[in-house]
């Protein structure tokens, strides 16, 4: 595609508008042996029009090339086919991450992402269990939980604990499936109140991340909405983490 | 039909995204219809789903509502491109190209797989959606509609005086103001 910057033929008399009609015509193969004629006779008397004619065959070609499109575009008749709505539903779940209608996850894709988020959870016990005993005593610890309604059948979950790995220097991530024992989990702090200690937790249902913790023994707390999506929300909580002295 | 609320849509809202894959869904079979129905007829619905499920993705890209049509067009245009090449890419590849260029029912001869390349091929996705919009918004009724009817439908200047209730003498008018919008939009073609 290449813009043109020729000036537009504009029709200023019935000339024009002669020479206009019968140049669609002839494009569109519409014209009489008369119209043709009239046409020709017109370029021969006046040669700019055959360079406008030529003009209006490259504009007609551009139409051609883009009414289809453009046409398709504004279809409004057609229905959805049933079997496509769960897919694209599931398709919804995955990219989007809000809770899951569960009727609609396929039951093979539950066994499959059940089977990684065991190994994710047998890893992160492991983690768990590791980390405090190789951590310098007194180092700073953060700890992560998300809330997750669907029992980690979802996609989203998975890739959510691996983003919140990531992005928070490797920690492990415990999931909750009730909102009352992810409460417990929040408000229990470790008994050496010297150490500083952060929690971090992904609630998907509300749409946030929550943050809270002990540094140098002052207490802090702040709620990061969803507002785009959870990386970017992650790396405000980072930095916030960092701010503390994490 | 309301539009849709793209908030609730960039938020995953399950019910929200019913109404709108129903809203959407005609433009996604007509558009992957009308690159595949000659050669693939069968993968015109696979296309549109899956054009449904790229829209999924990119709709927090989206700033209004109505983005999402023409972003849906230019999805699905290029993934009917894609799934044609490949398809083609293999036929050459075993030697069988034969059937692509079979006689039509009508007895035409299918055009050979290079011809079916339109210059809508070589916009990148953003840029095709974005001459679509425009298109869309420069194009009001009845324009569009006198210009499909003449250029494609081939209907005569009076056929469409009367089919849209205006003179005859007014065709013309509109079908010069309409070729000037699309010409802006999408630039003259250099063949070749």
């Amino acid at each position: 595609m290449v813009e043109r910057n020729e000036r537009a033929f504009a029709m200023h008399s019935m000339n024009d508008e002669r020479f206009f009609n019968l140049a669609m015509k002839a494009i569109a193969r519409q014209d009489t042996e008369a119209e043709r004629a009239e046409l020709d006779a017109l370029m021969a008397r006046a040669p700019e029009l055959k360079q406008e004619f030529e003009r209006l065959q490259a504009d007609v070609r551009t139409a051609k090339d883009t009414l289809p499109l453009v046409e398709a575009a504004q279809a409004t008749t057609g229905e959805l086919p049933a079997y496509a709505r769960g897919r694209l539903q599931t398709k919804v779940r995955e990219t989007l991450g809000r809770p899951a209608a569960g009727k609609e996850t396929s039951r093979r894709l539950a066994w499959g992402w059940r089977w990684v988020l065991g190994l994710a959870a047998t890893a992160a016990v492991i983690l768990l269990v590791a980390l405090p005993r190789l951590r310098a005593p007194g180092a700073p610890v953060i700890q992560v939980a998300m809330l997750d309604r669907t029992g980690g059948t979802r996609g989203t979950d998975t890739n959510d604990v691996a983003l919140l790995q990531a992005t928070l220097k490797g920690s492990p991530v415990r999931s909750f499936s009730s909102a009352s024992e992810l409460e417990t989990w929040e408000k229990n702090w470790p008994a050496n109140g010297r150490r500083s200690t952060a929690k971090v937790i992904y609630d998907p249902a509300k749409g946030e991340v929550r943050v809270s913790g002990y540094s140098q023994g002052k207490f802090f707390h702040r709620i990061f909405p969803l507002d785009k999506d959870l990386a970017t929300t992650l790396q405000q909580v980072n930095t916030f983490i960092l701010e503390h002295g994490f | 039909m309301s539009l849709p609320d793209l908030h609730a849509l960039q938020g995953g809202d399950e019910a929200a995204w019913d109404a709108a894959f129903r809203w959407l869904w005609p433009t996604a079979f007509a558009v992957a219809q009308l690159k595949l129905a000659p050669f693939l007829p069968e993968e015109v619905e696979d296309v549109a789903i899956e054009a449904l499920e790229v829209l999924v993705e990119k709709v927090r890209e989206v700033r209004t509502v109505e983005e999402l049509k023409p972003l849906l067009a230019g999805i699905t245009h290029h993934r009917a491109v894609s799934r044609l090449r490949e398809r083609f890419a293999k036929k050459r590849g075993a030697g069988q190209t034969e059937s692509l260029d079979a006689p039509a029912p009508d007895g035409e001869v299918k055009p050979e797989p290079a011809s079916l390349e339109s210059p809508l091929d070589a916009l990148a996705e953003r840029e095709l959606a974005q001459r679509l919009q425009e298109s869309l918004s420069a194009l009001k009724p009845p324009q569009g509609e006198i210009l499909a009817d003449f250029f494609l439908h081939g209907l005569r200047y009076e056929a469409m005086a009367k089919k849209h209730g205006i003179a005859v003498g007014s065709v013309g008018v509109h079908l010069k103001r309409g070729l000037e919008a699309l010409r802006r939009i999408w630039g003259g073609r250099e063949d070749g």
